[in-house]
């Protein structure tokens, strides 16, 4: 299937997701009017090119957003729960949580996510920017 | 206003430290432009790395509440989707803390079912609200939400006091005005 690729706007992020190479990447901040439609049809690629990974595959996640608004904290919690839903079925999901050590709200995001979705590789990232 | 109200007005605005005020139409390009210059006047500010963050939260939530909320709509109230509406907010500086304040006018039958979701909030510690939180974003979305009905919850975890709000009538209309005091 072919990749996709969105470039980052003012209240949107780059979205880089290789397929071919089972590389996929979330960048920069995110707070759309509709996050439901932004992020929607994003994880119905994401579902579609799950379906097609079998065991054996690994899937490297990098995520390295320094903002996020409560409507996309919702659907970034869909988007790792299908991910997670695919690591359970033997796919192998490594999941880069790269994030400002002191922004708490992000980090503690990134735990939940730890917590919740327990079928990933979760790799807690601190990077100063 | 004449010249000397104008100073006044501008008197007034230096003196209660407002670092930012807006009335007007809100649509997501016009706050995407206003988070750029609250970014820039918060490069500046000589607070915590910790509260800036807060605060443009607050700010972002609040205006697209705004967006999504308000009764004075440009566009028909069935388009989800490039919104205009109208409302005001304000950020302010006293003591040592920020606080943001917003206004906009809802439906008469919006007035009760805001009041259920904000009264709570108002008294839950941060731990309640932090929990709130985590068990909202596992659940399904709420009808009639356009976000994930964590807009609420979000600004009161990054709030350093308990919300305040208020319902105020309007003249000639059966709308209320509604208010929203935040103190990062």
């Amino acid at each position: 299937m072919e990749n996709l690729y969105l470039a980052a706007t003012a209240d949107s992020p780059e979205v880089d997701f290789r397929f071919d190479t089972h590389e996929l990447a979330l960048k920069g901040e995110s707070y759309p009017e509709n996050a439901a439609a932004f992020y929607g049809s994003i994880i119905h690629q994401l579902r579609d090119y799950l379906a097609g990974c079998g065991d054996g595959t690994t899937i490297t996640v990098d995520v390295a957003l320094i903002y996020f608004n409560s409507s996309s904290t919702k659907m970034l919690f869909a988007f790792f729960d299908a991910l997670n839903s695919a690591a359970t079925r033997g796919v192998r999901v490594v999941l880069n949580w790269h994030h400002d050590p002191e922004d708490d709200t992000i980090g503690d995001f990134g735990s939940e996510l730890h917590d919740d979705f327990t079928a990933l590789e979760f790799r807690d990232l601190p990077t100063v920017s | 206003m004449n010249y000397s109200e104008y100073r006044i007005f501008s008197d007034f605005v230096a003196q209660r430290k407002i670092v930012f005020y807006y009335y007007g139409y809100f649509s997501q390009t016009i706050v995407s432009a206003m988070a750029d210059t609250i970014k820039l006047s918060m490069k500046q500010a000589d607070t915590t790395a910790s509260a800036k963050r807060k605060l443009f939260s607050c700010f972002v939530e609040m205006a697209q509440n705004i967006i999504h909320y308000s009764s004075e709509a440009l566009t028909p109230a069935t388009q989800d989707d490039a919104e205009v509406r109208q409302g005001s907010v304000c950020i302010g500086h006293t003591g040592d803390r920020f606080y943001l304040m917003c206004s906009n006018r809802v439906a008469a039958s919006d007035v009760a079912p805001l009041r259920e979701k904000l009264e709570p909030l108002k008294s839950m510690t941060l731990e309640e609200i932090k929990r709130a939180y985590q068990d909202t974003l596992r659940s399904e979305q709420p009808e009639g939400s356009k976000g994930a009905g964590l807009g609420f919850l979000t600004v009161a975890r990054d709030a350093s006091e308990p919300l305040e709000f208020e319902f105020a009538p309007l003249d000639n209309h059966d709308d209320m005005m509604f208010y929203l005091k935040v103190t990062v």
